[in-house]
């Protein structure tokens, strides 16, 4: 089996989440080769052949442009999977590969069972079992699902790739930072965050009354944020703030999967919620089983003792 | 010009449970909603025809019960509504959904030229995001995906330029319809249906097109144009998480507990 990976540069640097493909080919039992659209002064450390094409020449990313790169990798390497990072890049190129290639697409694979992917639904709530029936497929990985086991190393053996035409439909027009205002919550050592269990905006104070107790910042789900009970500066997740406090408390918050990955890496989570199964129990160290305006009281008021 | 809004009956998965016997999805009295982001989908189109005056489809591949989503559409002031339904559509995965998809807006195409198509960026249910790109990548059609803002558009020199959300930041891009979008929810606040309107769509149909009207092979559609198959659905297993206490029997019993785990931690300071 073969794979050949699609690394990922942005912003003048190689992601490391780069290193994460190598990983998930590994764990795969594959063969690999890596294509990057990149730069010399930011190669993978990585034994094996690297595709390499000038990011200054096909831009971080030019729809078309990097379309065409991968396809000529296909042909050179005749690959058994094409992987890449379920990101934005990823999400835009891998079912352009796909179509291209009228290959079977797997998104955002979370853990590999025995020649199956096994991929999120519905919130992760509920896991699919998905097994590509053509021979060659084009898979992306969820970041932070397949860590690499040690520090990266290697030389790759880079081999240069051009294109003949430049012309693109889409034509790139300019980066703008996304605005950050308010509260900056990255910074924060403890966060509390209310979620749809709240029930209602009234009852946001009794959580923020808990952050104070412990300490802390107040944050929010997205669904909270929606709905205008907390303000946008709170919300903690994807579209909202990624933060890694020492301690962090979900009040009444499922987990979905955006939410997670803005918050799953602090170090201590405590999670309040009804369901004992919701997904937020995956990631939680300790769950309190409880409806959180009946708990959450109680608990303040033991924290401020 | 035509805009095309494509939209998929879900269900609510905030109220998915799964049966502990069996590790299944309970179907049973699970409401159905508008895919999320598709609802932002439907609300640009209906913003564009408010704007610009072009003509909007509403499309949805599904099963017969999926006229329900459609009709709501259609109280929102879609002019067109079309369900795609047939037994021999069933079981697909993208690949063929996108086919099915893309043959009927190349149909609508033949009355009217399409100019935009407008997908949420995933559904909440498969969250596989590669339906739109699908469609785009079939059709020929420029795709724009994550698209948060829509910054200009002359449908006189048939150019259109987006903003594009991605990870931290944002990026511009210009490009020449017809384009396909898949749009995020920051894009729009969608509307509500008004009484009258309401009312009014009571009347109005739903066309449902089954594959006599679209005259596919049936090697590319449904569970035999899908090259992807899902084996088993399942329940994830918990790997962490220790439950403490008794929080609904006695709140301030575990309460107590847990103030003795983040003491024991250095996370709470008394």
């Amino acid at each position: 089996m073969k794979a050949l990976l699609i690394g990922e540069y942005r912003q003048g640097k190689l992601l490391d989440t780069t290193y994460e493909l190598k990983a998930f080919a590994d764990r795969l039992g594959a063969d690999s080769v890596m294509l990057l659209v990149g730069s010399d002064s930011e190669l993978p450390k990585y034994d094996g052949t690297l595709y390499l094409a000038d990011a200054a020449k096909y831009g971080e990313y030019n729809p078309d442009q990097h379309k065409q790169l991968v396809l000529q990798a296909v042909e050179k390497e005749n690959p058994d999977c094409i992987v890449f990072v379920h990101s934005s890049y990823g999400w835009d190129l891998a079912p352009r590969v796909a179509v291209a290639l009228k290959a079977g697409q797997v998104s955002e694979i979370v853990a590999l069972n025995e020649g199956a992917y096994e991929v999120n639904a519905c919130n992760a709530k509920l896991r699919r079992t998905v097994t590509p029936k053509s021979g060659r497929c084009v898979l992306t990985i969820q970041a932070g699902a397949f860590t690499p086991s040690g520090e990266p190393q290697g030389t790759p053996q880079p081999e240069r790739l051009e294109l003949s035409g430049t012309a693109s439909a889409i034509e790139f027009v300019g980066y703008e930072a996304a605005e950050q205002k308010g509260v900056d919550l990255s910074k924060a050592e403890v966060i509390v965050s209310a979620g749809r269990g709240v029930g209602k905006k009234d009852n946001v104070p009794v959580i923020a009354a808990l952050a104070s107790a412990l300490g802390g910042e107040l944050g929010a789900s997205r669904p909270v944020v929606d709905a205008g009970w907390v303000d946008h500066s709170h919300q903690v997740g994807t579209t909202g703030q990624t933060v890694s406090p020492k301690l962090y408390v979900a009040c009444g918050i499922s987990g979905a999967i955006q939410h997670l990955a803005g918050m799953k890496k602090a170090d201590f989570i405590v999670a309040i919620n009804k369901d004992k199964d919701a997904p937020i129990g995956e990631i939680a160290d300790v769950l309190v089983v409880a409806d959180v305006m009946q708990f959450v009281p109680a608990f303040t008021a033991k924290c401020a003792r | 010009m035509l805009v095309v809004a494509c939209i998929k009956q879900v269900p609510d998965t905030t109220q998915v449970q799964i049966d502990p016997v069996t590790n299944t999805l309970v179907r049973e009295g699970i409401p159905f909603i508008v895919n999320p982001y598709d609802a932002h989908a439907l609300e640009e189109a209906l913003r564009l025809k408010d704007r610009f005056g072009f003509r909007v489809a509403a499309l949805s591949m599904g099963p017969p019960n999926a006229e329900a989503t459609l009709k709501k559409a259609l109280a929102l002031g879609v002019d067109e509504a079309i369900l795609l339904s047939d037994r021999v559509f069933g079981g697909a995965d993208t690949l063929a959904t996108s086919r099915v998809l893309s043959e009927a807006i190349g149909r609508l195409n033949l009355r009217e030229k399409v100019g935009i198509v407008i997908c949420g960026k995933q559904t909440i249910d498969g969250d596989t995001a590669q339906v739109g790109p699908g469609i785009a990548t079939r059709l020929g059609y420029t795709q724009l995906t994550l698209v948060d803002r829509i910054e200009k558009l002359d449908p006189l020199l048939g150019r259109i330029t987006v903003r594009r959300k991605l990870e931290g930041r944002h990026e511009t891009v210009e490009a020449p319809l017809p384009v396909l979008l898949t749009v995020v929810r920051e894009l729009n606040r969608p509307r509500y249906p008004t009484v009258p309107m309401r009312l009014e769509s009571a009347e109005a149909t739903v066309q449902v097109w089954s594959n006599r009207e679209l005259q596919l092979d049936q090697e590319g559609i449904g569970l035999k144009g899908s090259p992807t198959w899902v084996s088993r659905i399942f329940s994830p297993e918990r790997q962490k998480g220790e439950i403490v206490g008794d929080g609904a029997a006695d709140p301030a019993g575990a309460a107590d507990l847990l103030v003795d785990k983040l003491l024991s931690r250095d996370l709470l300071v008394v």
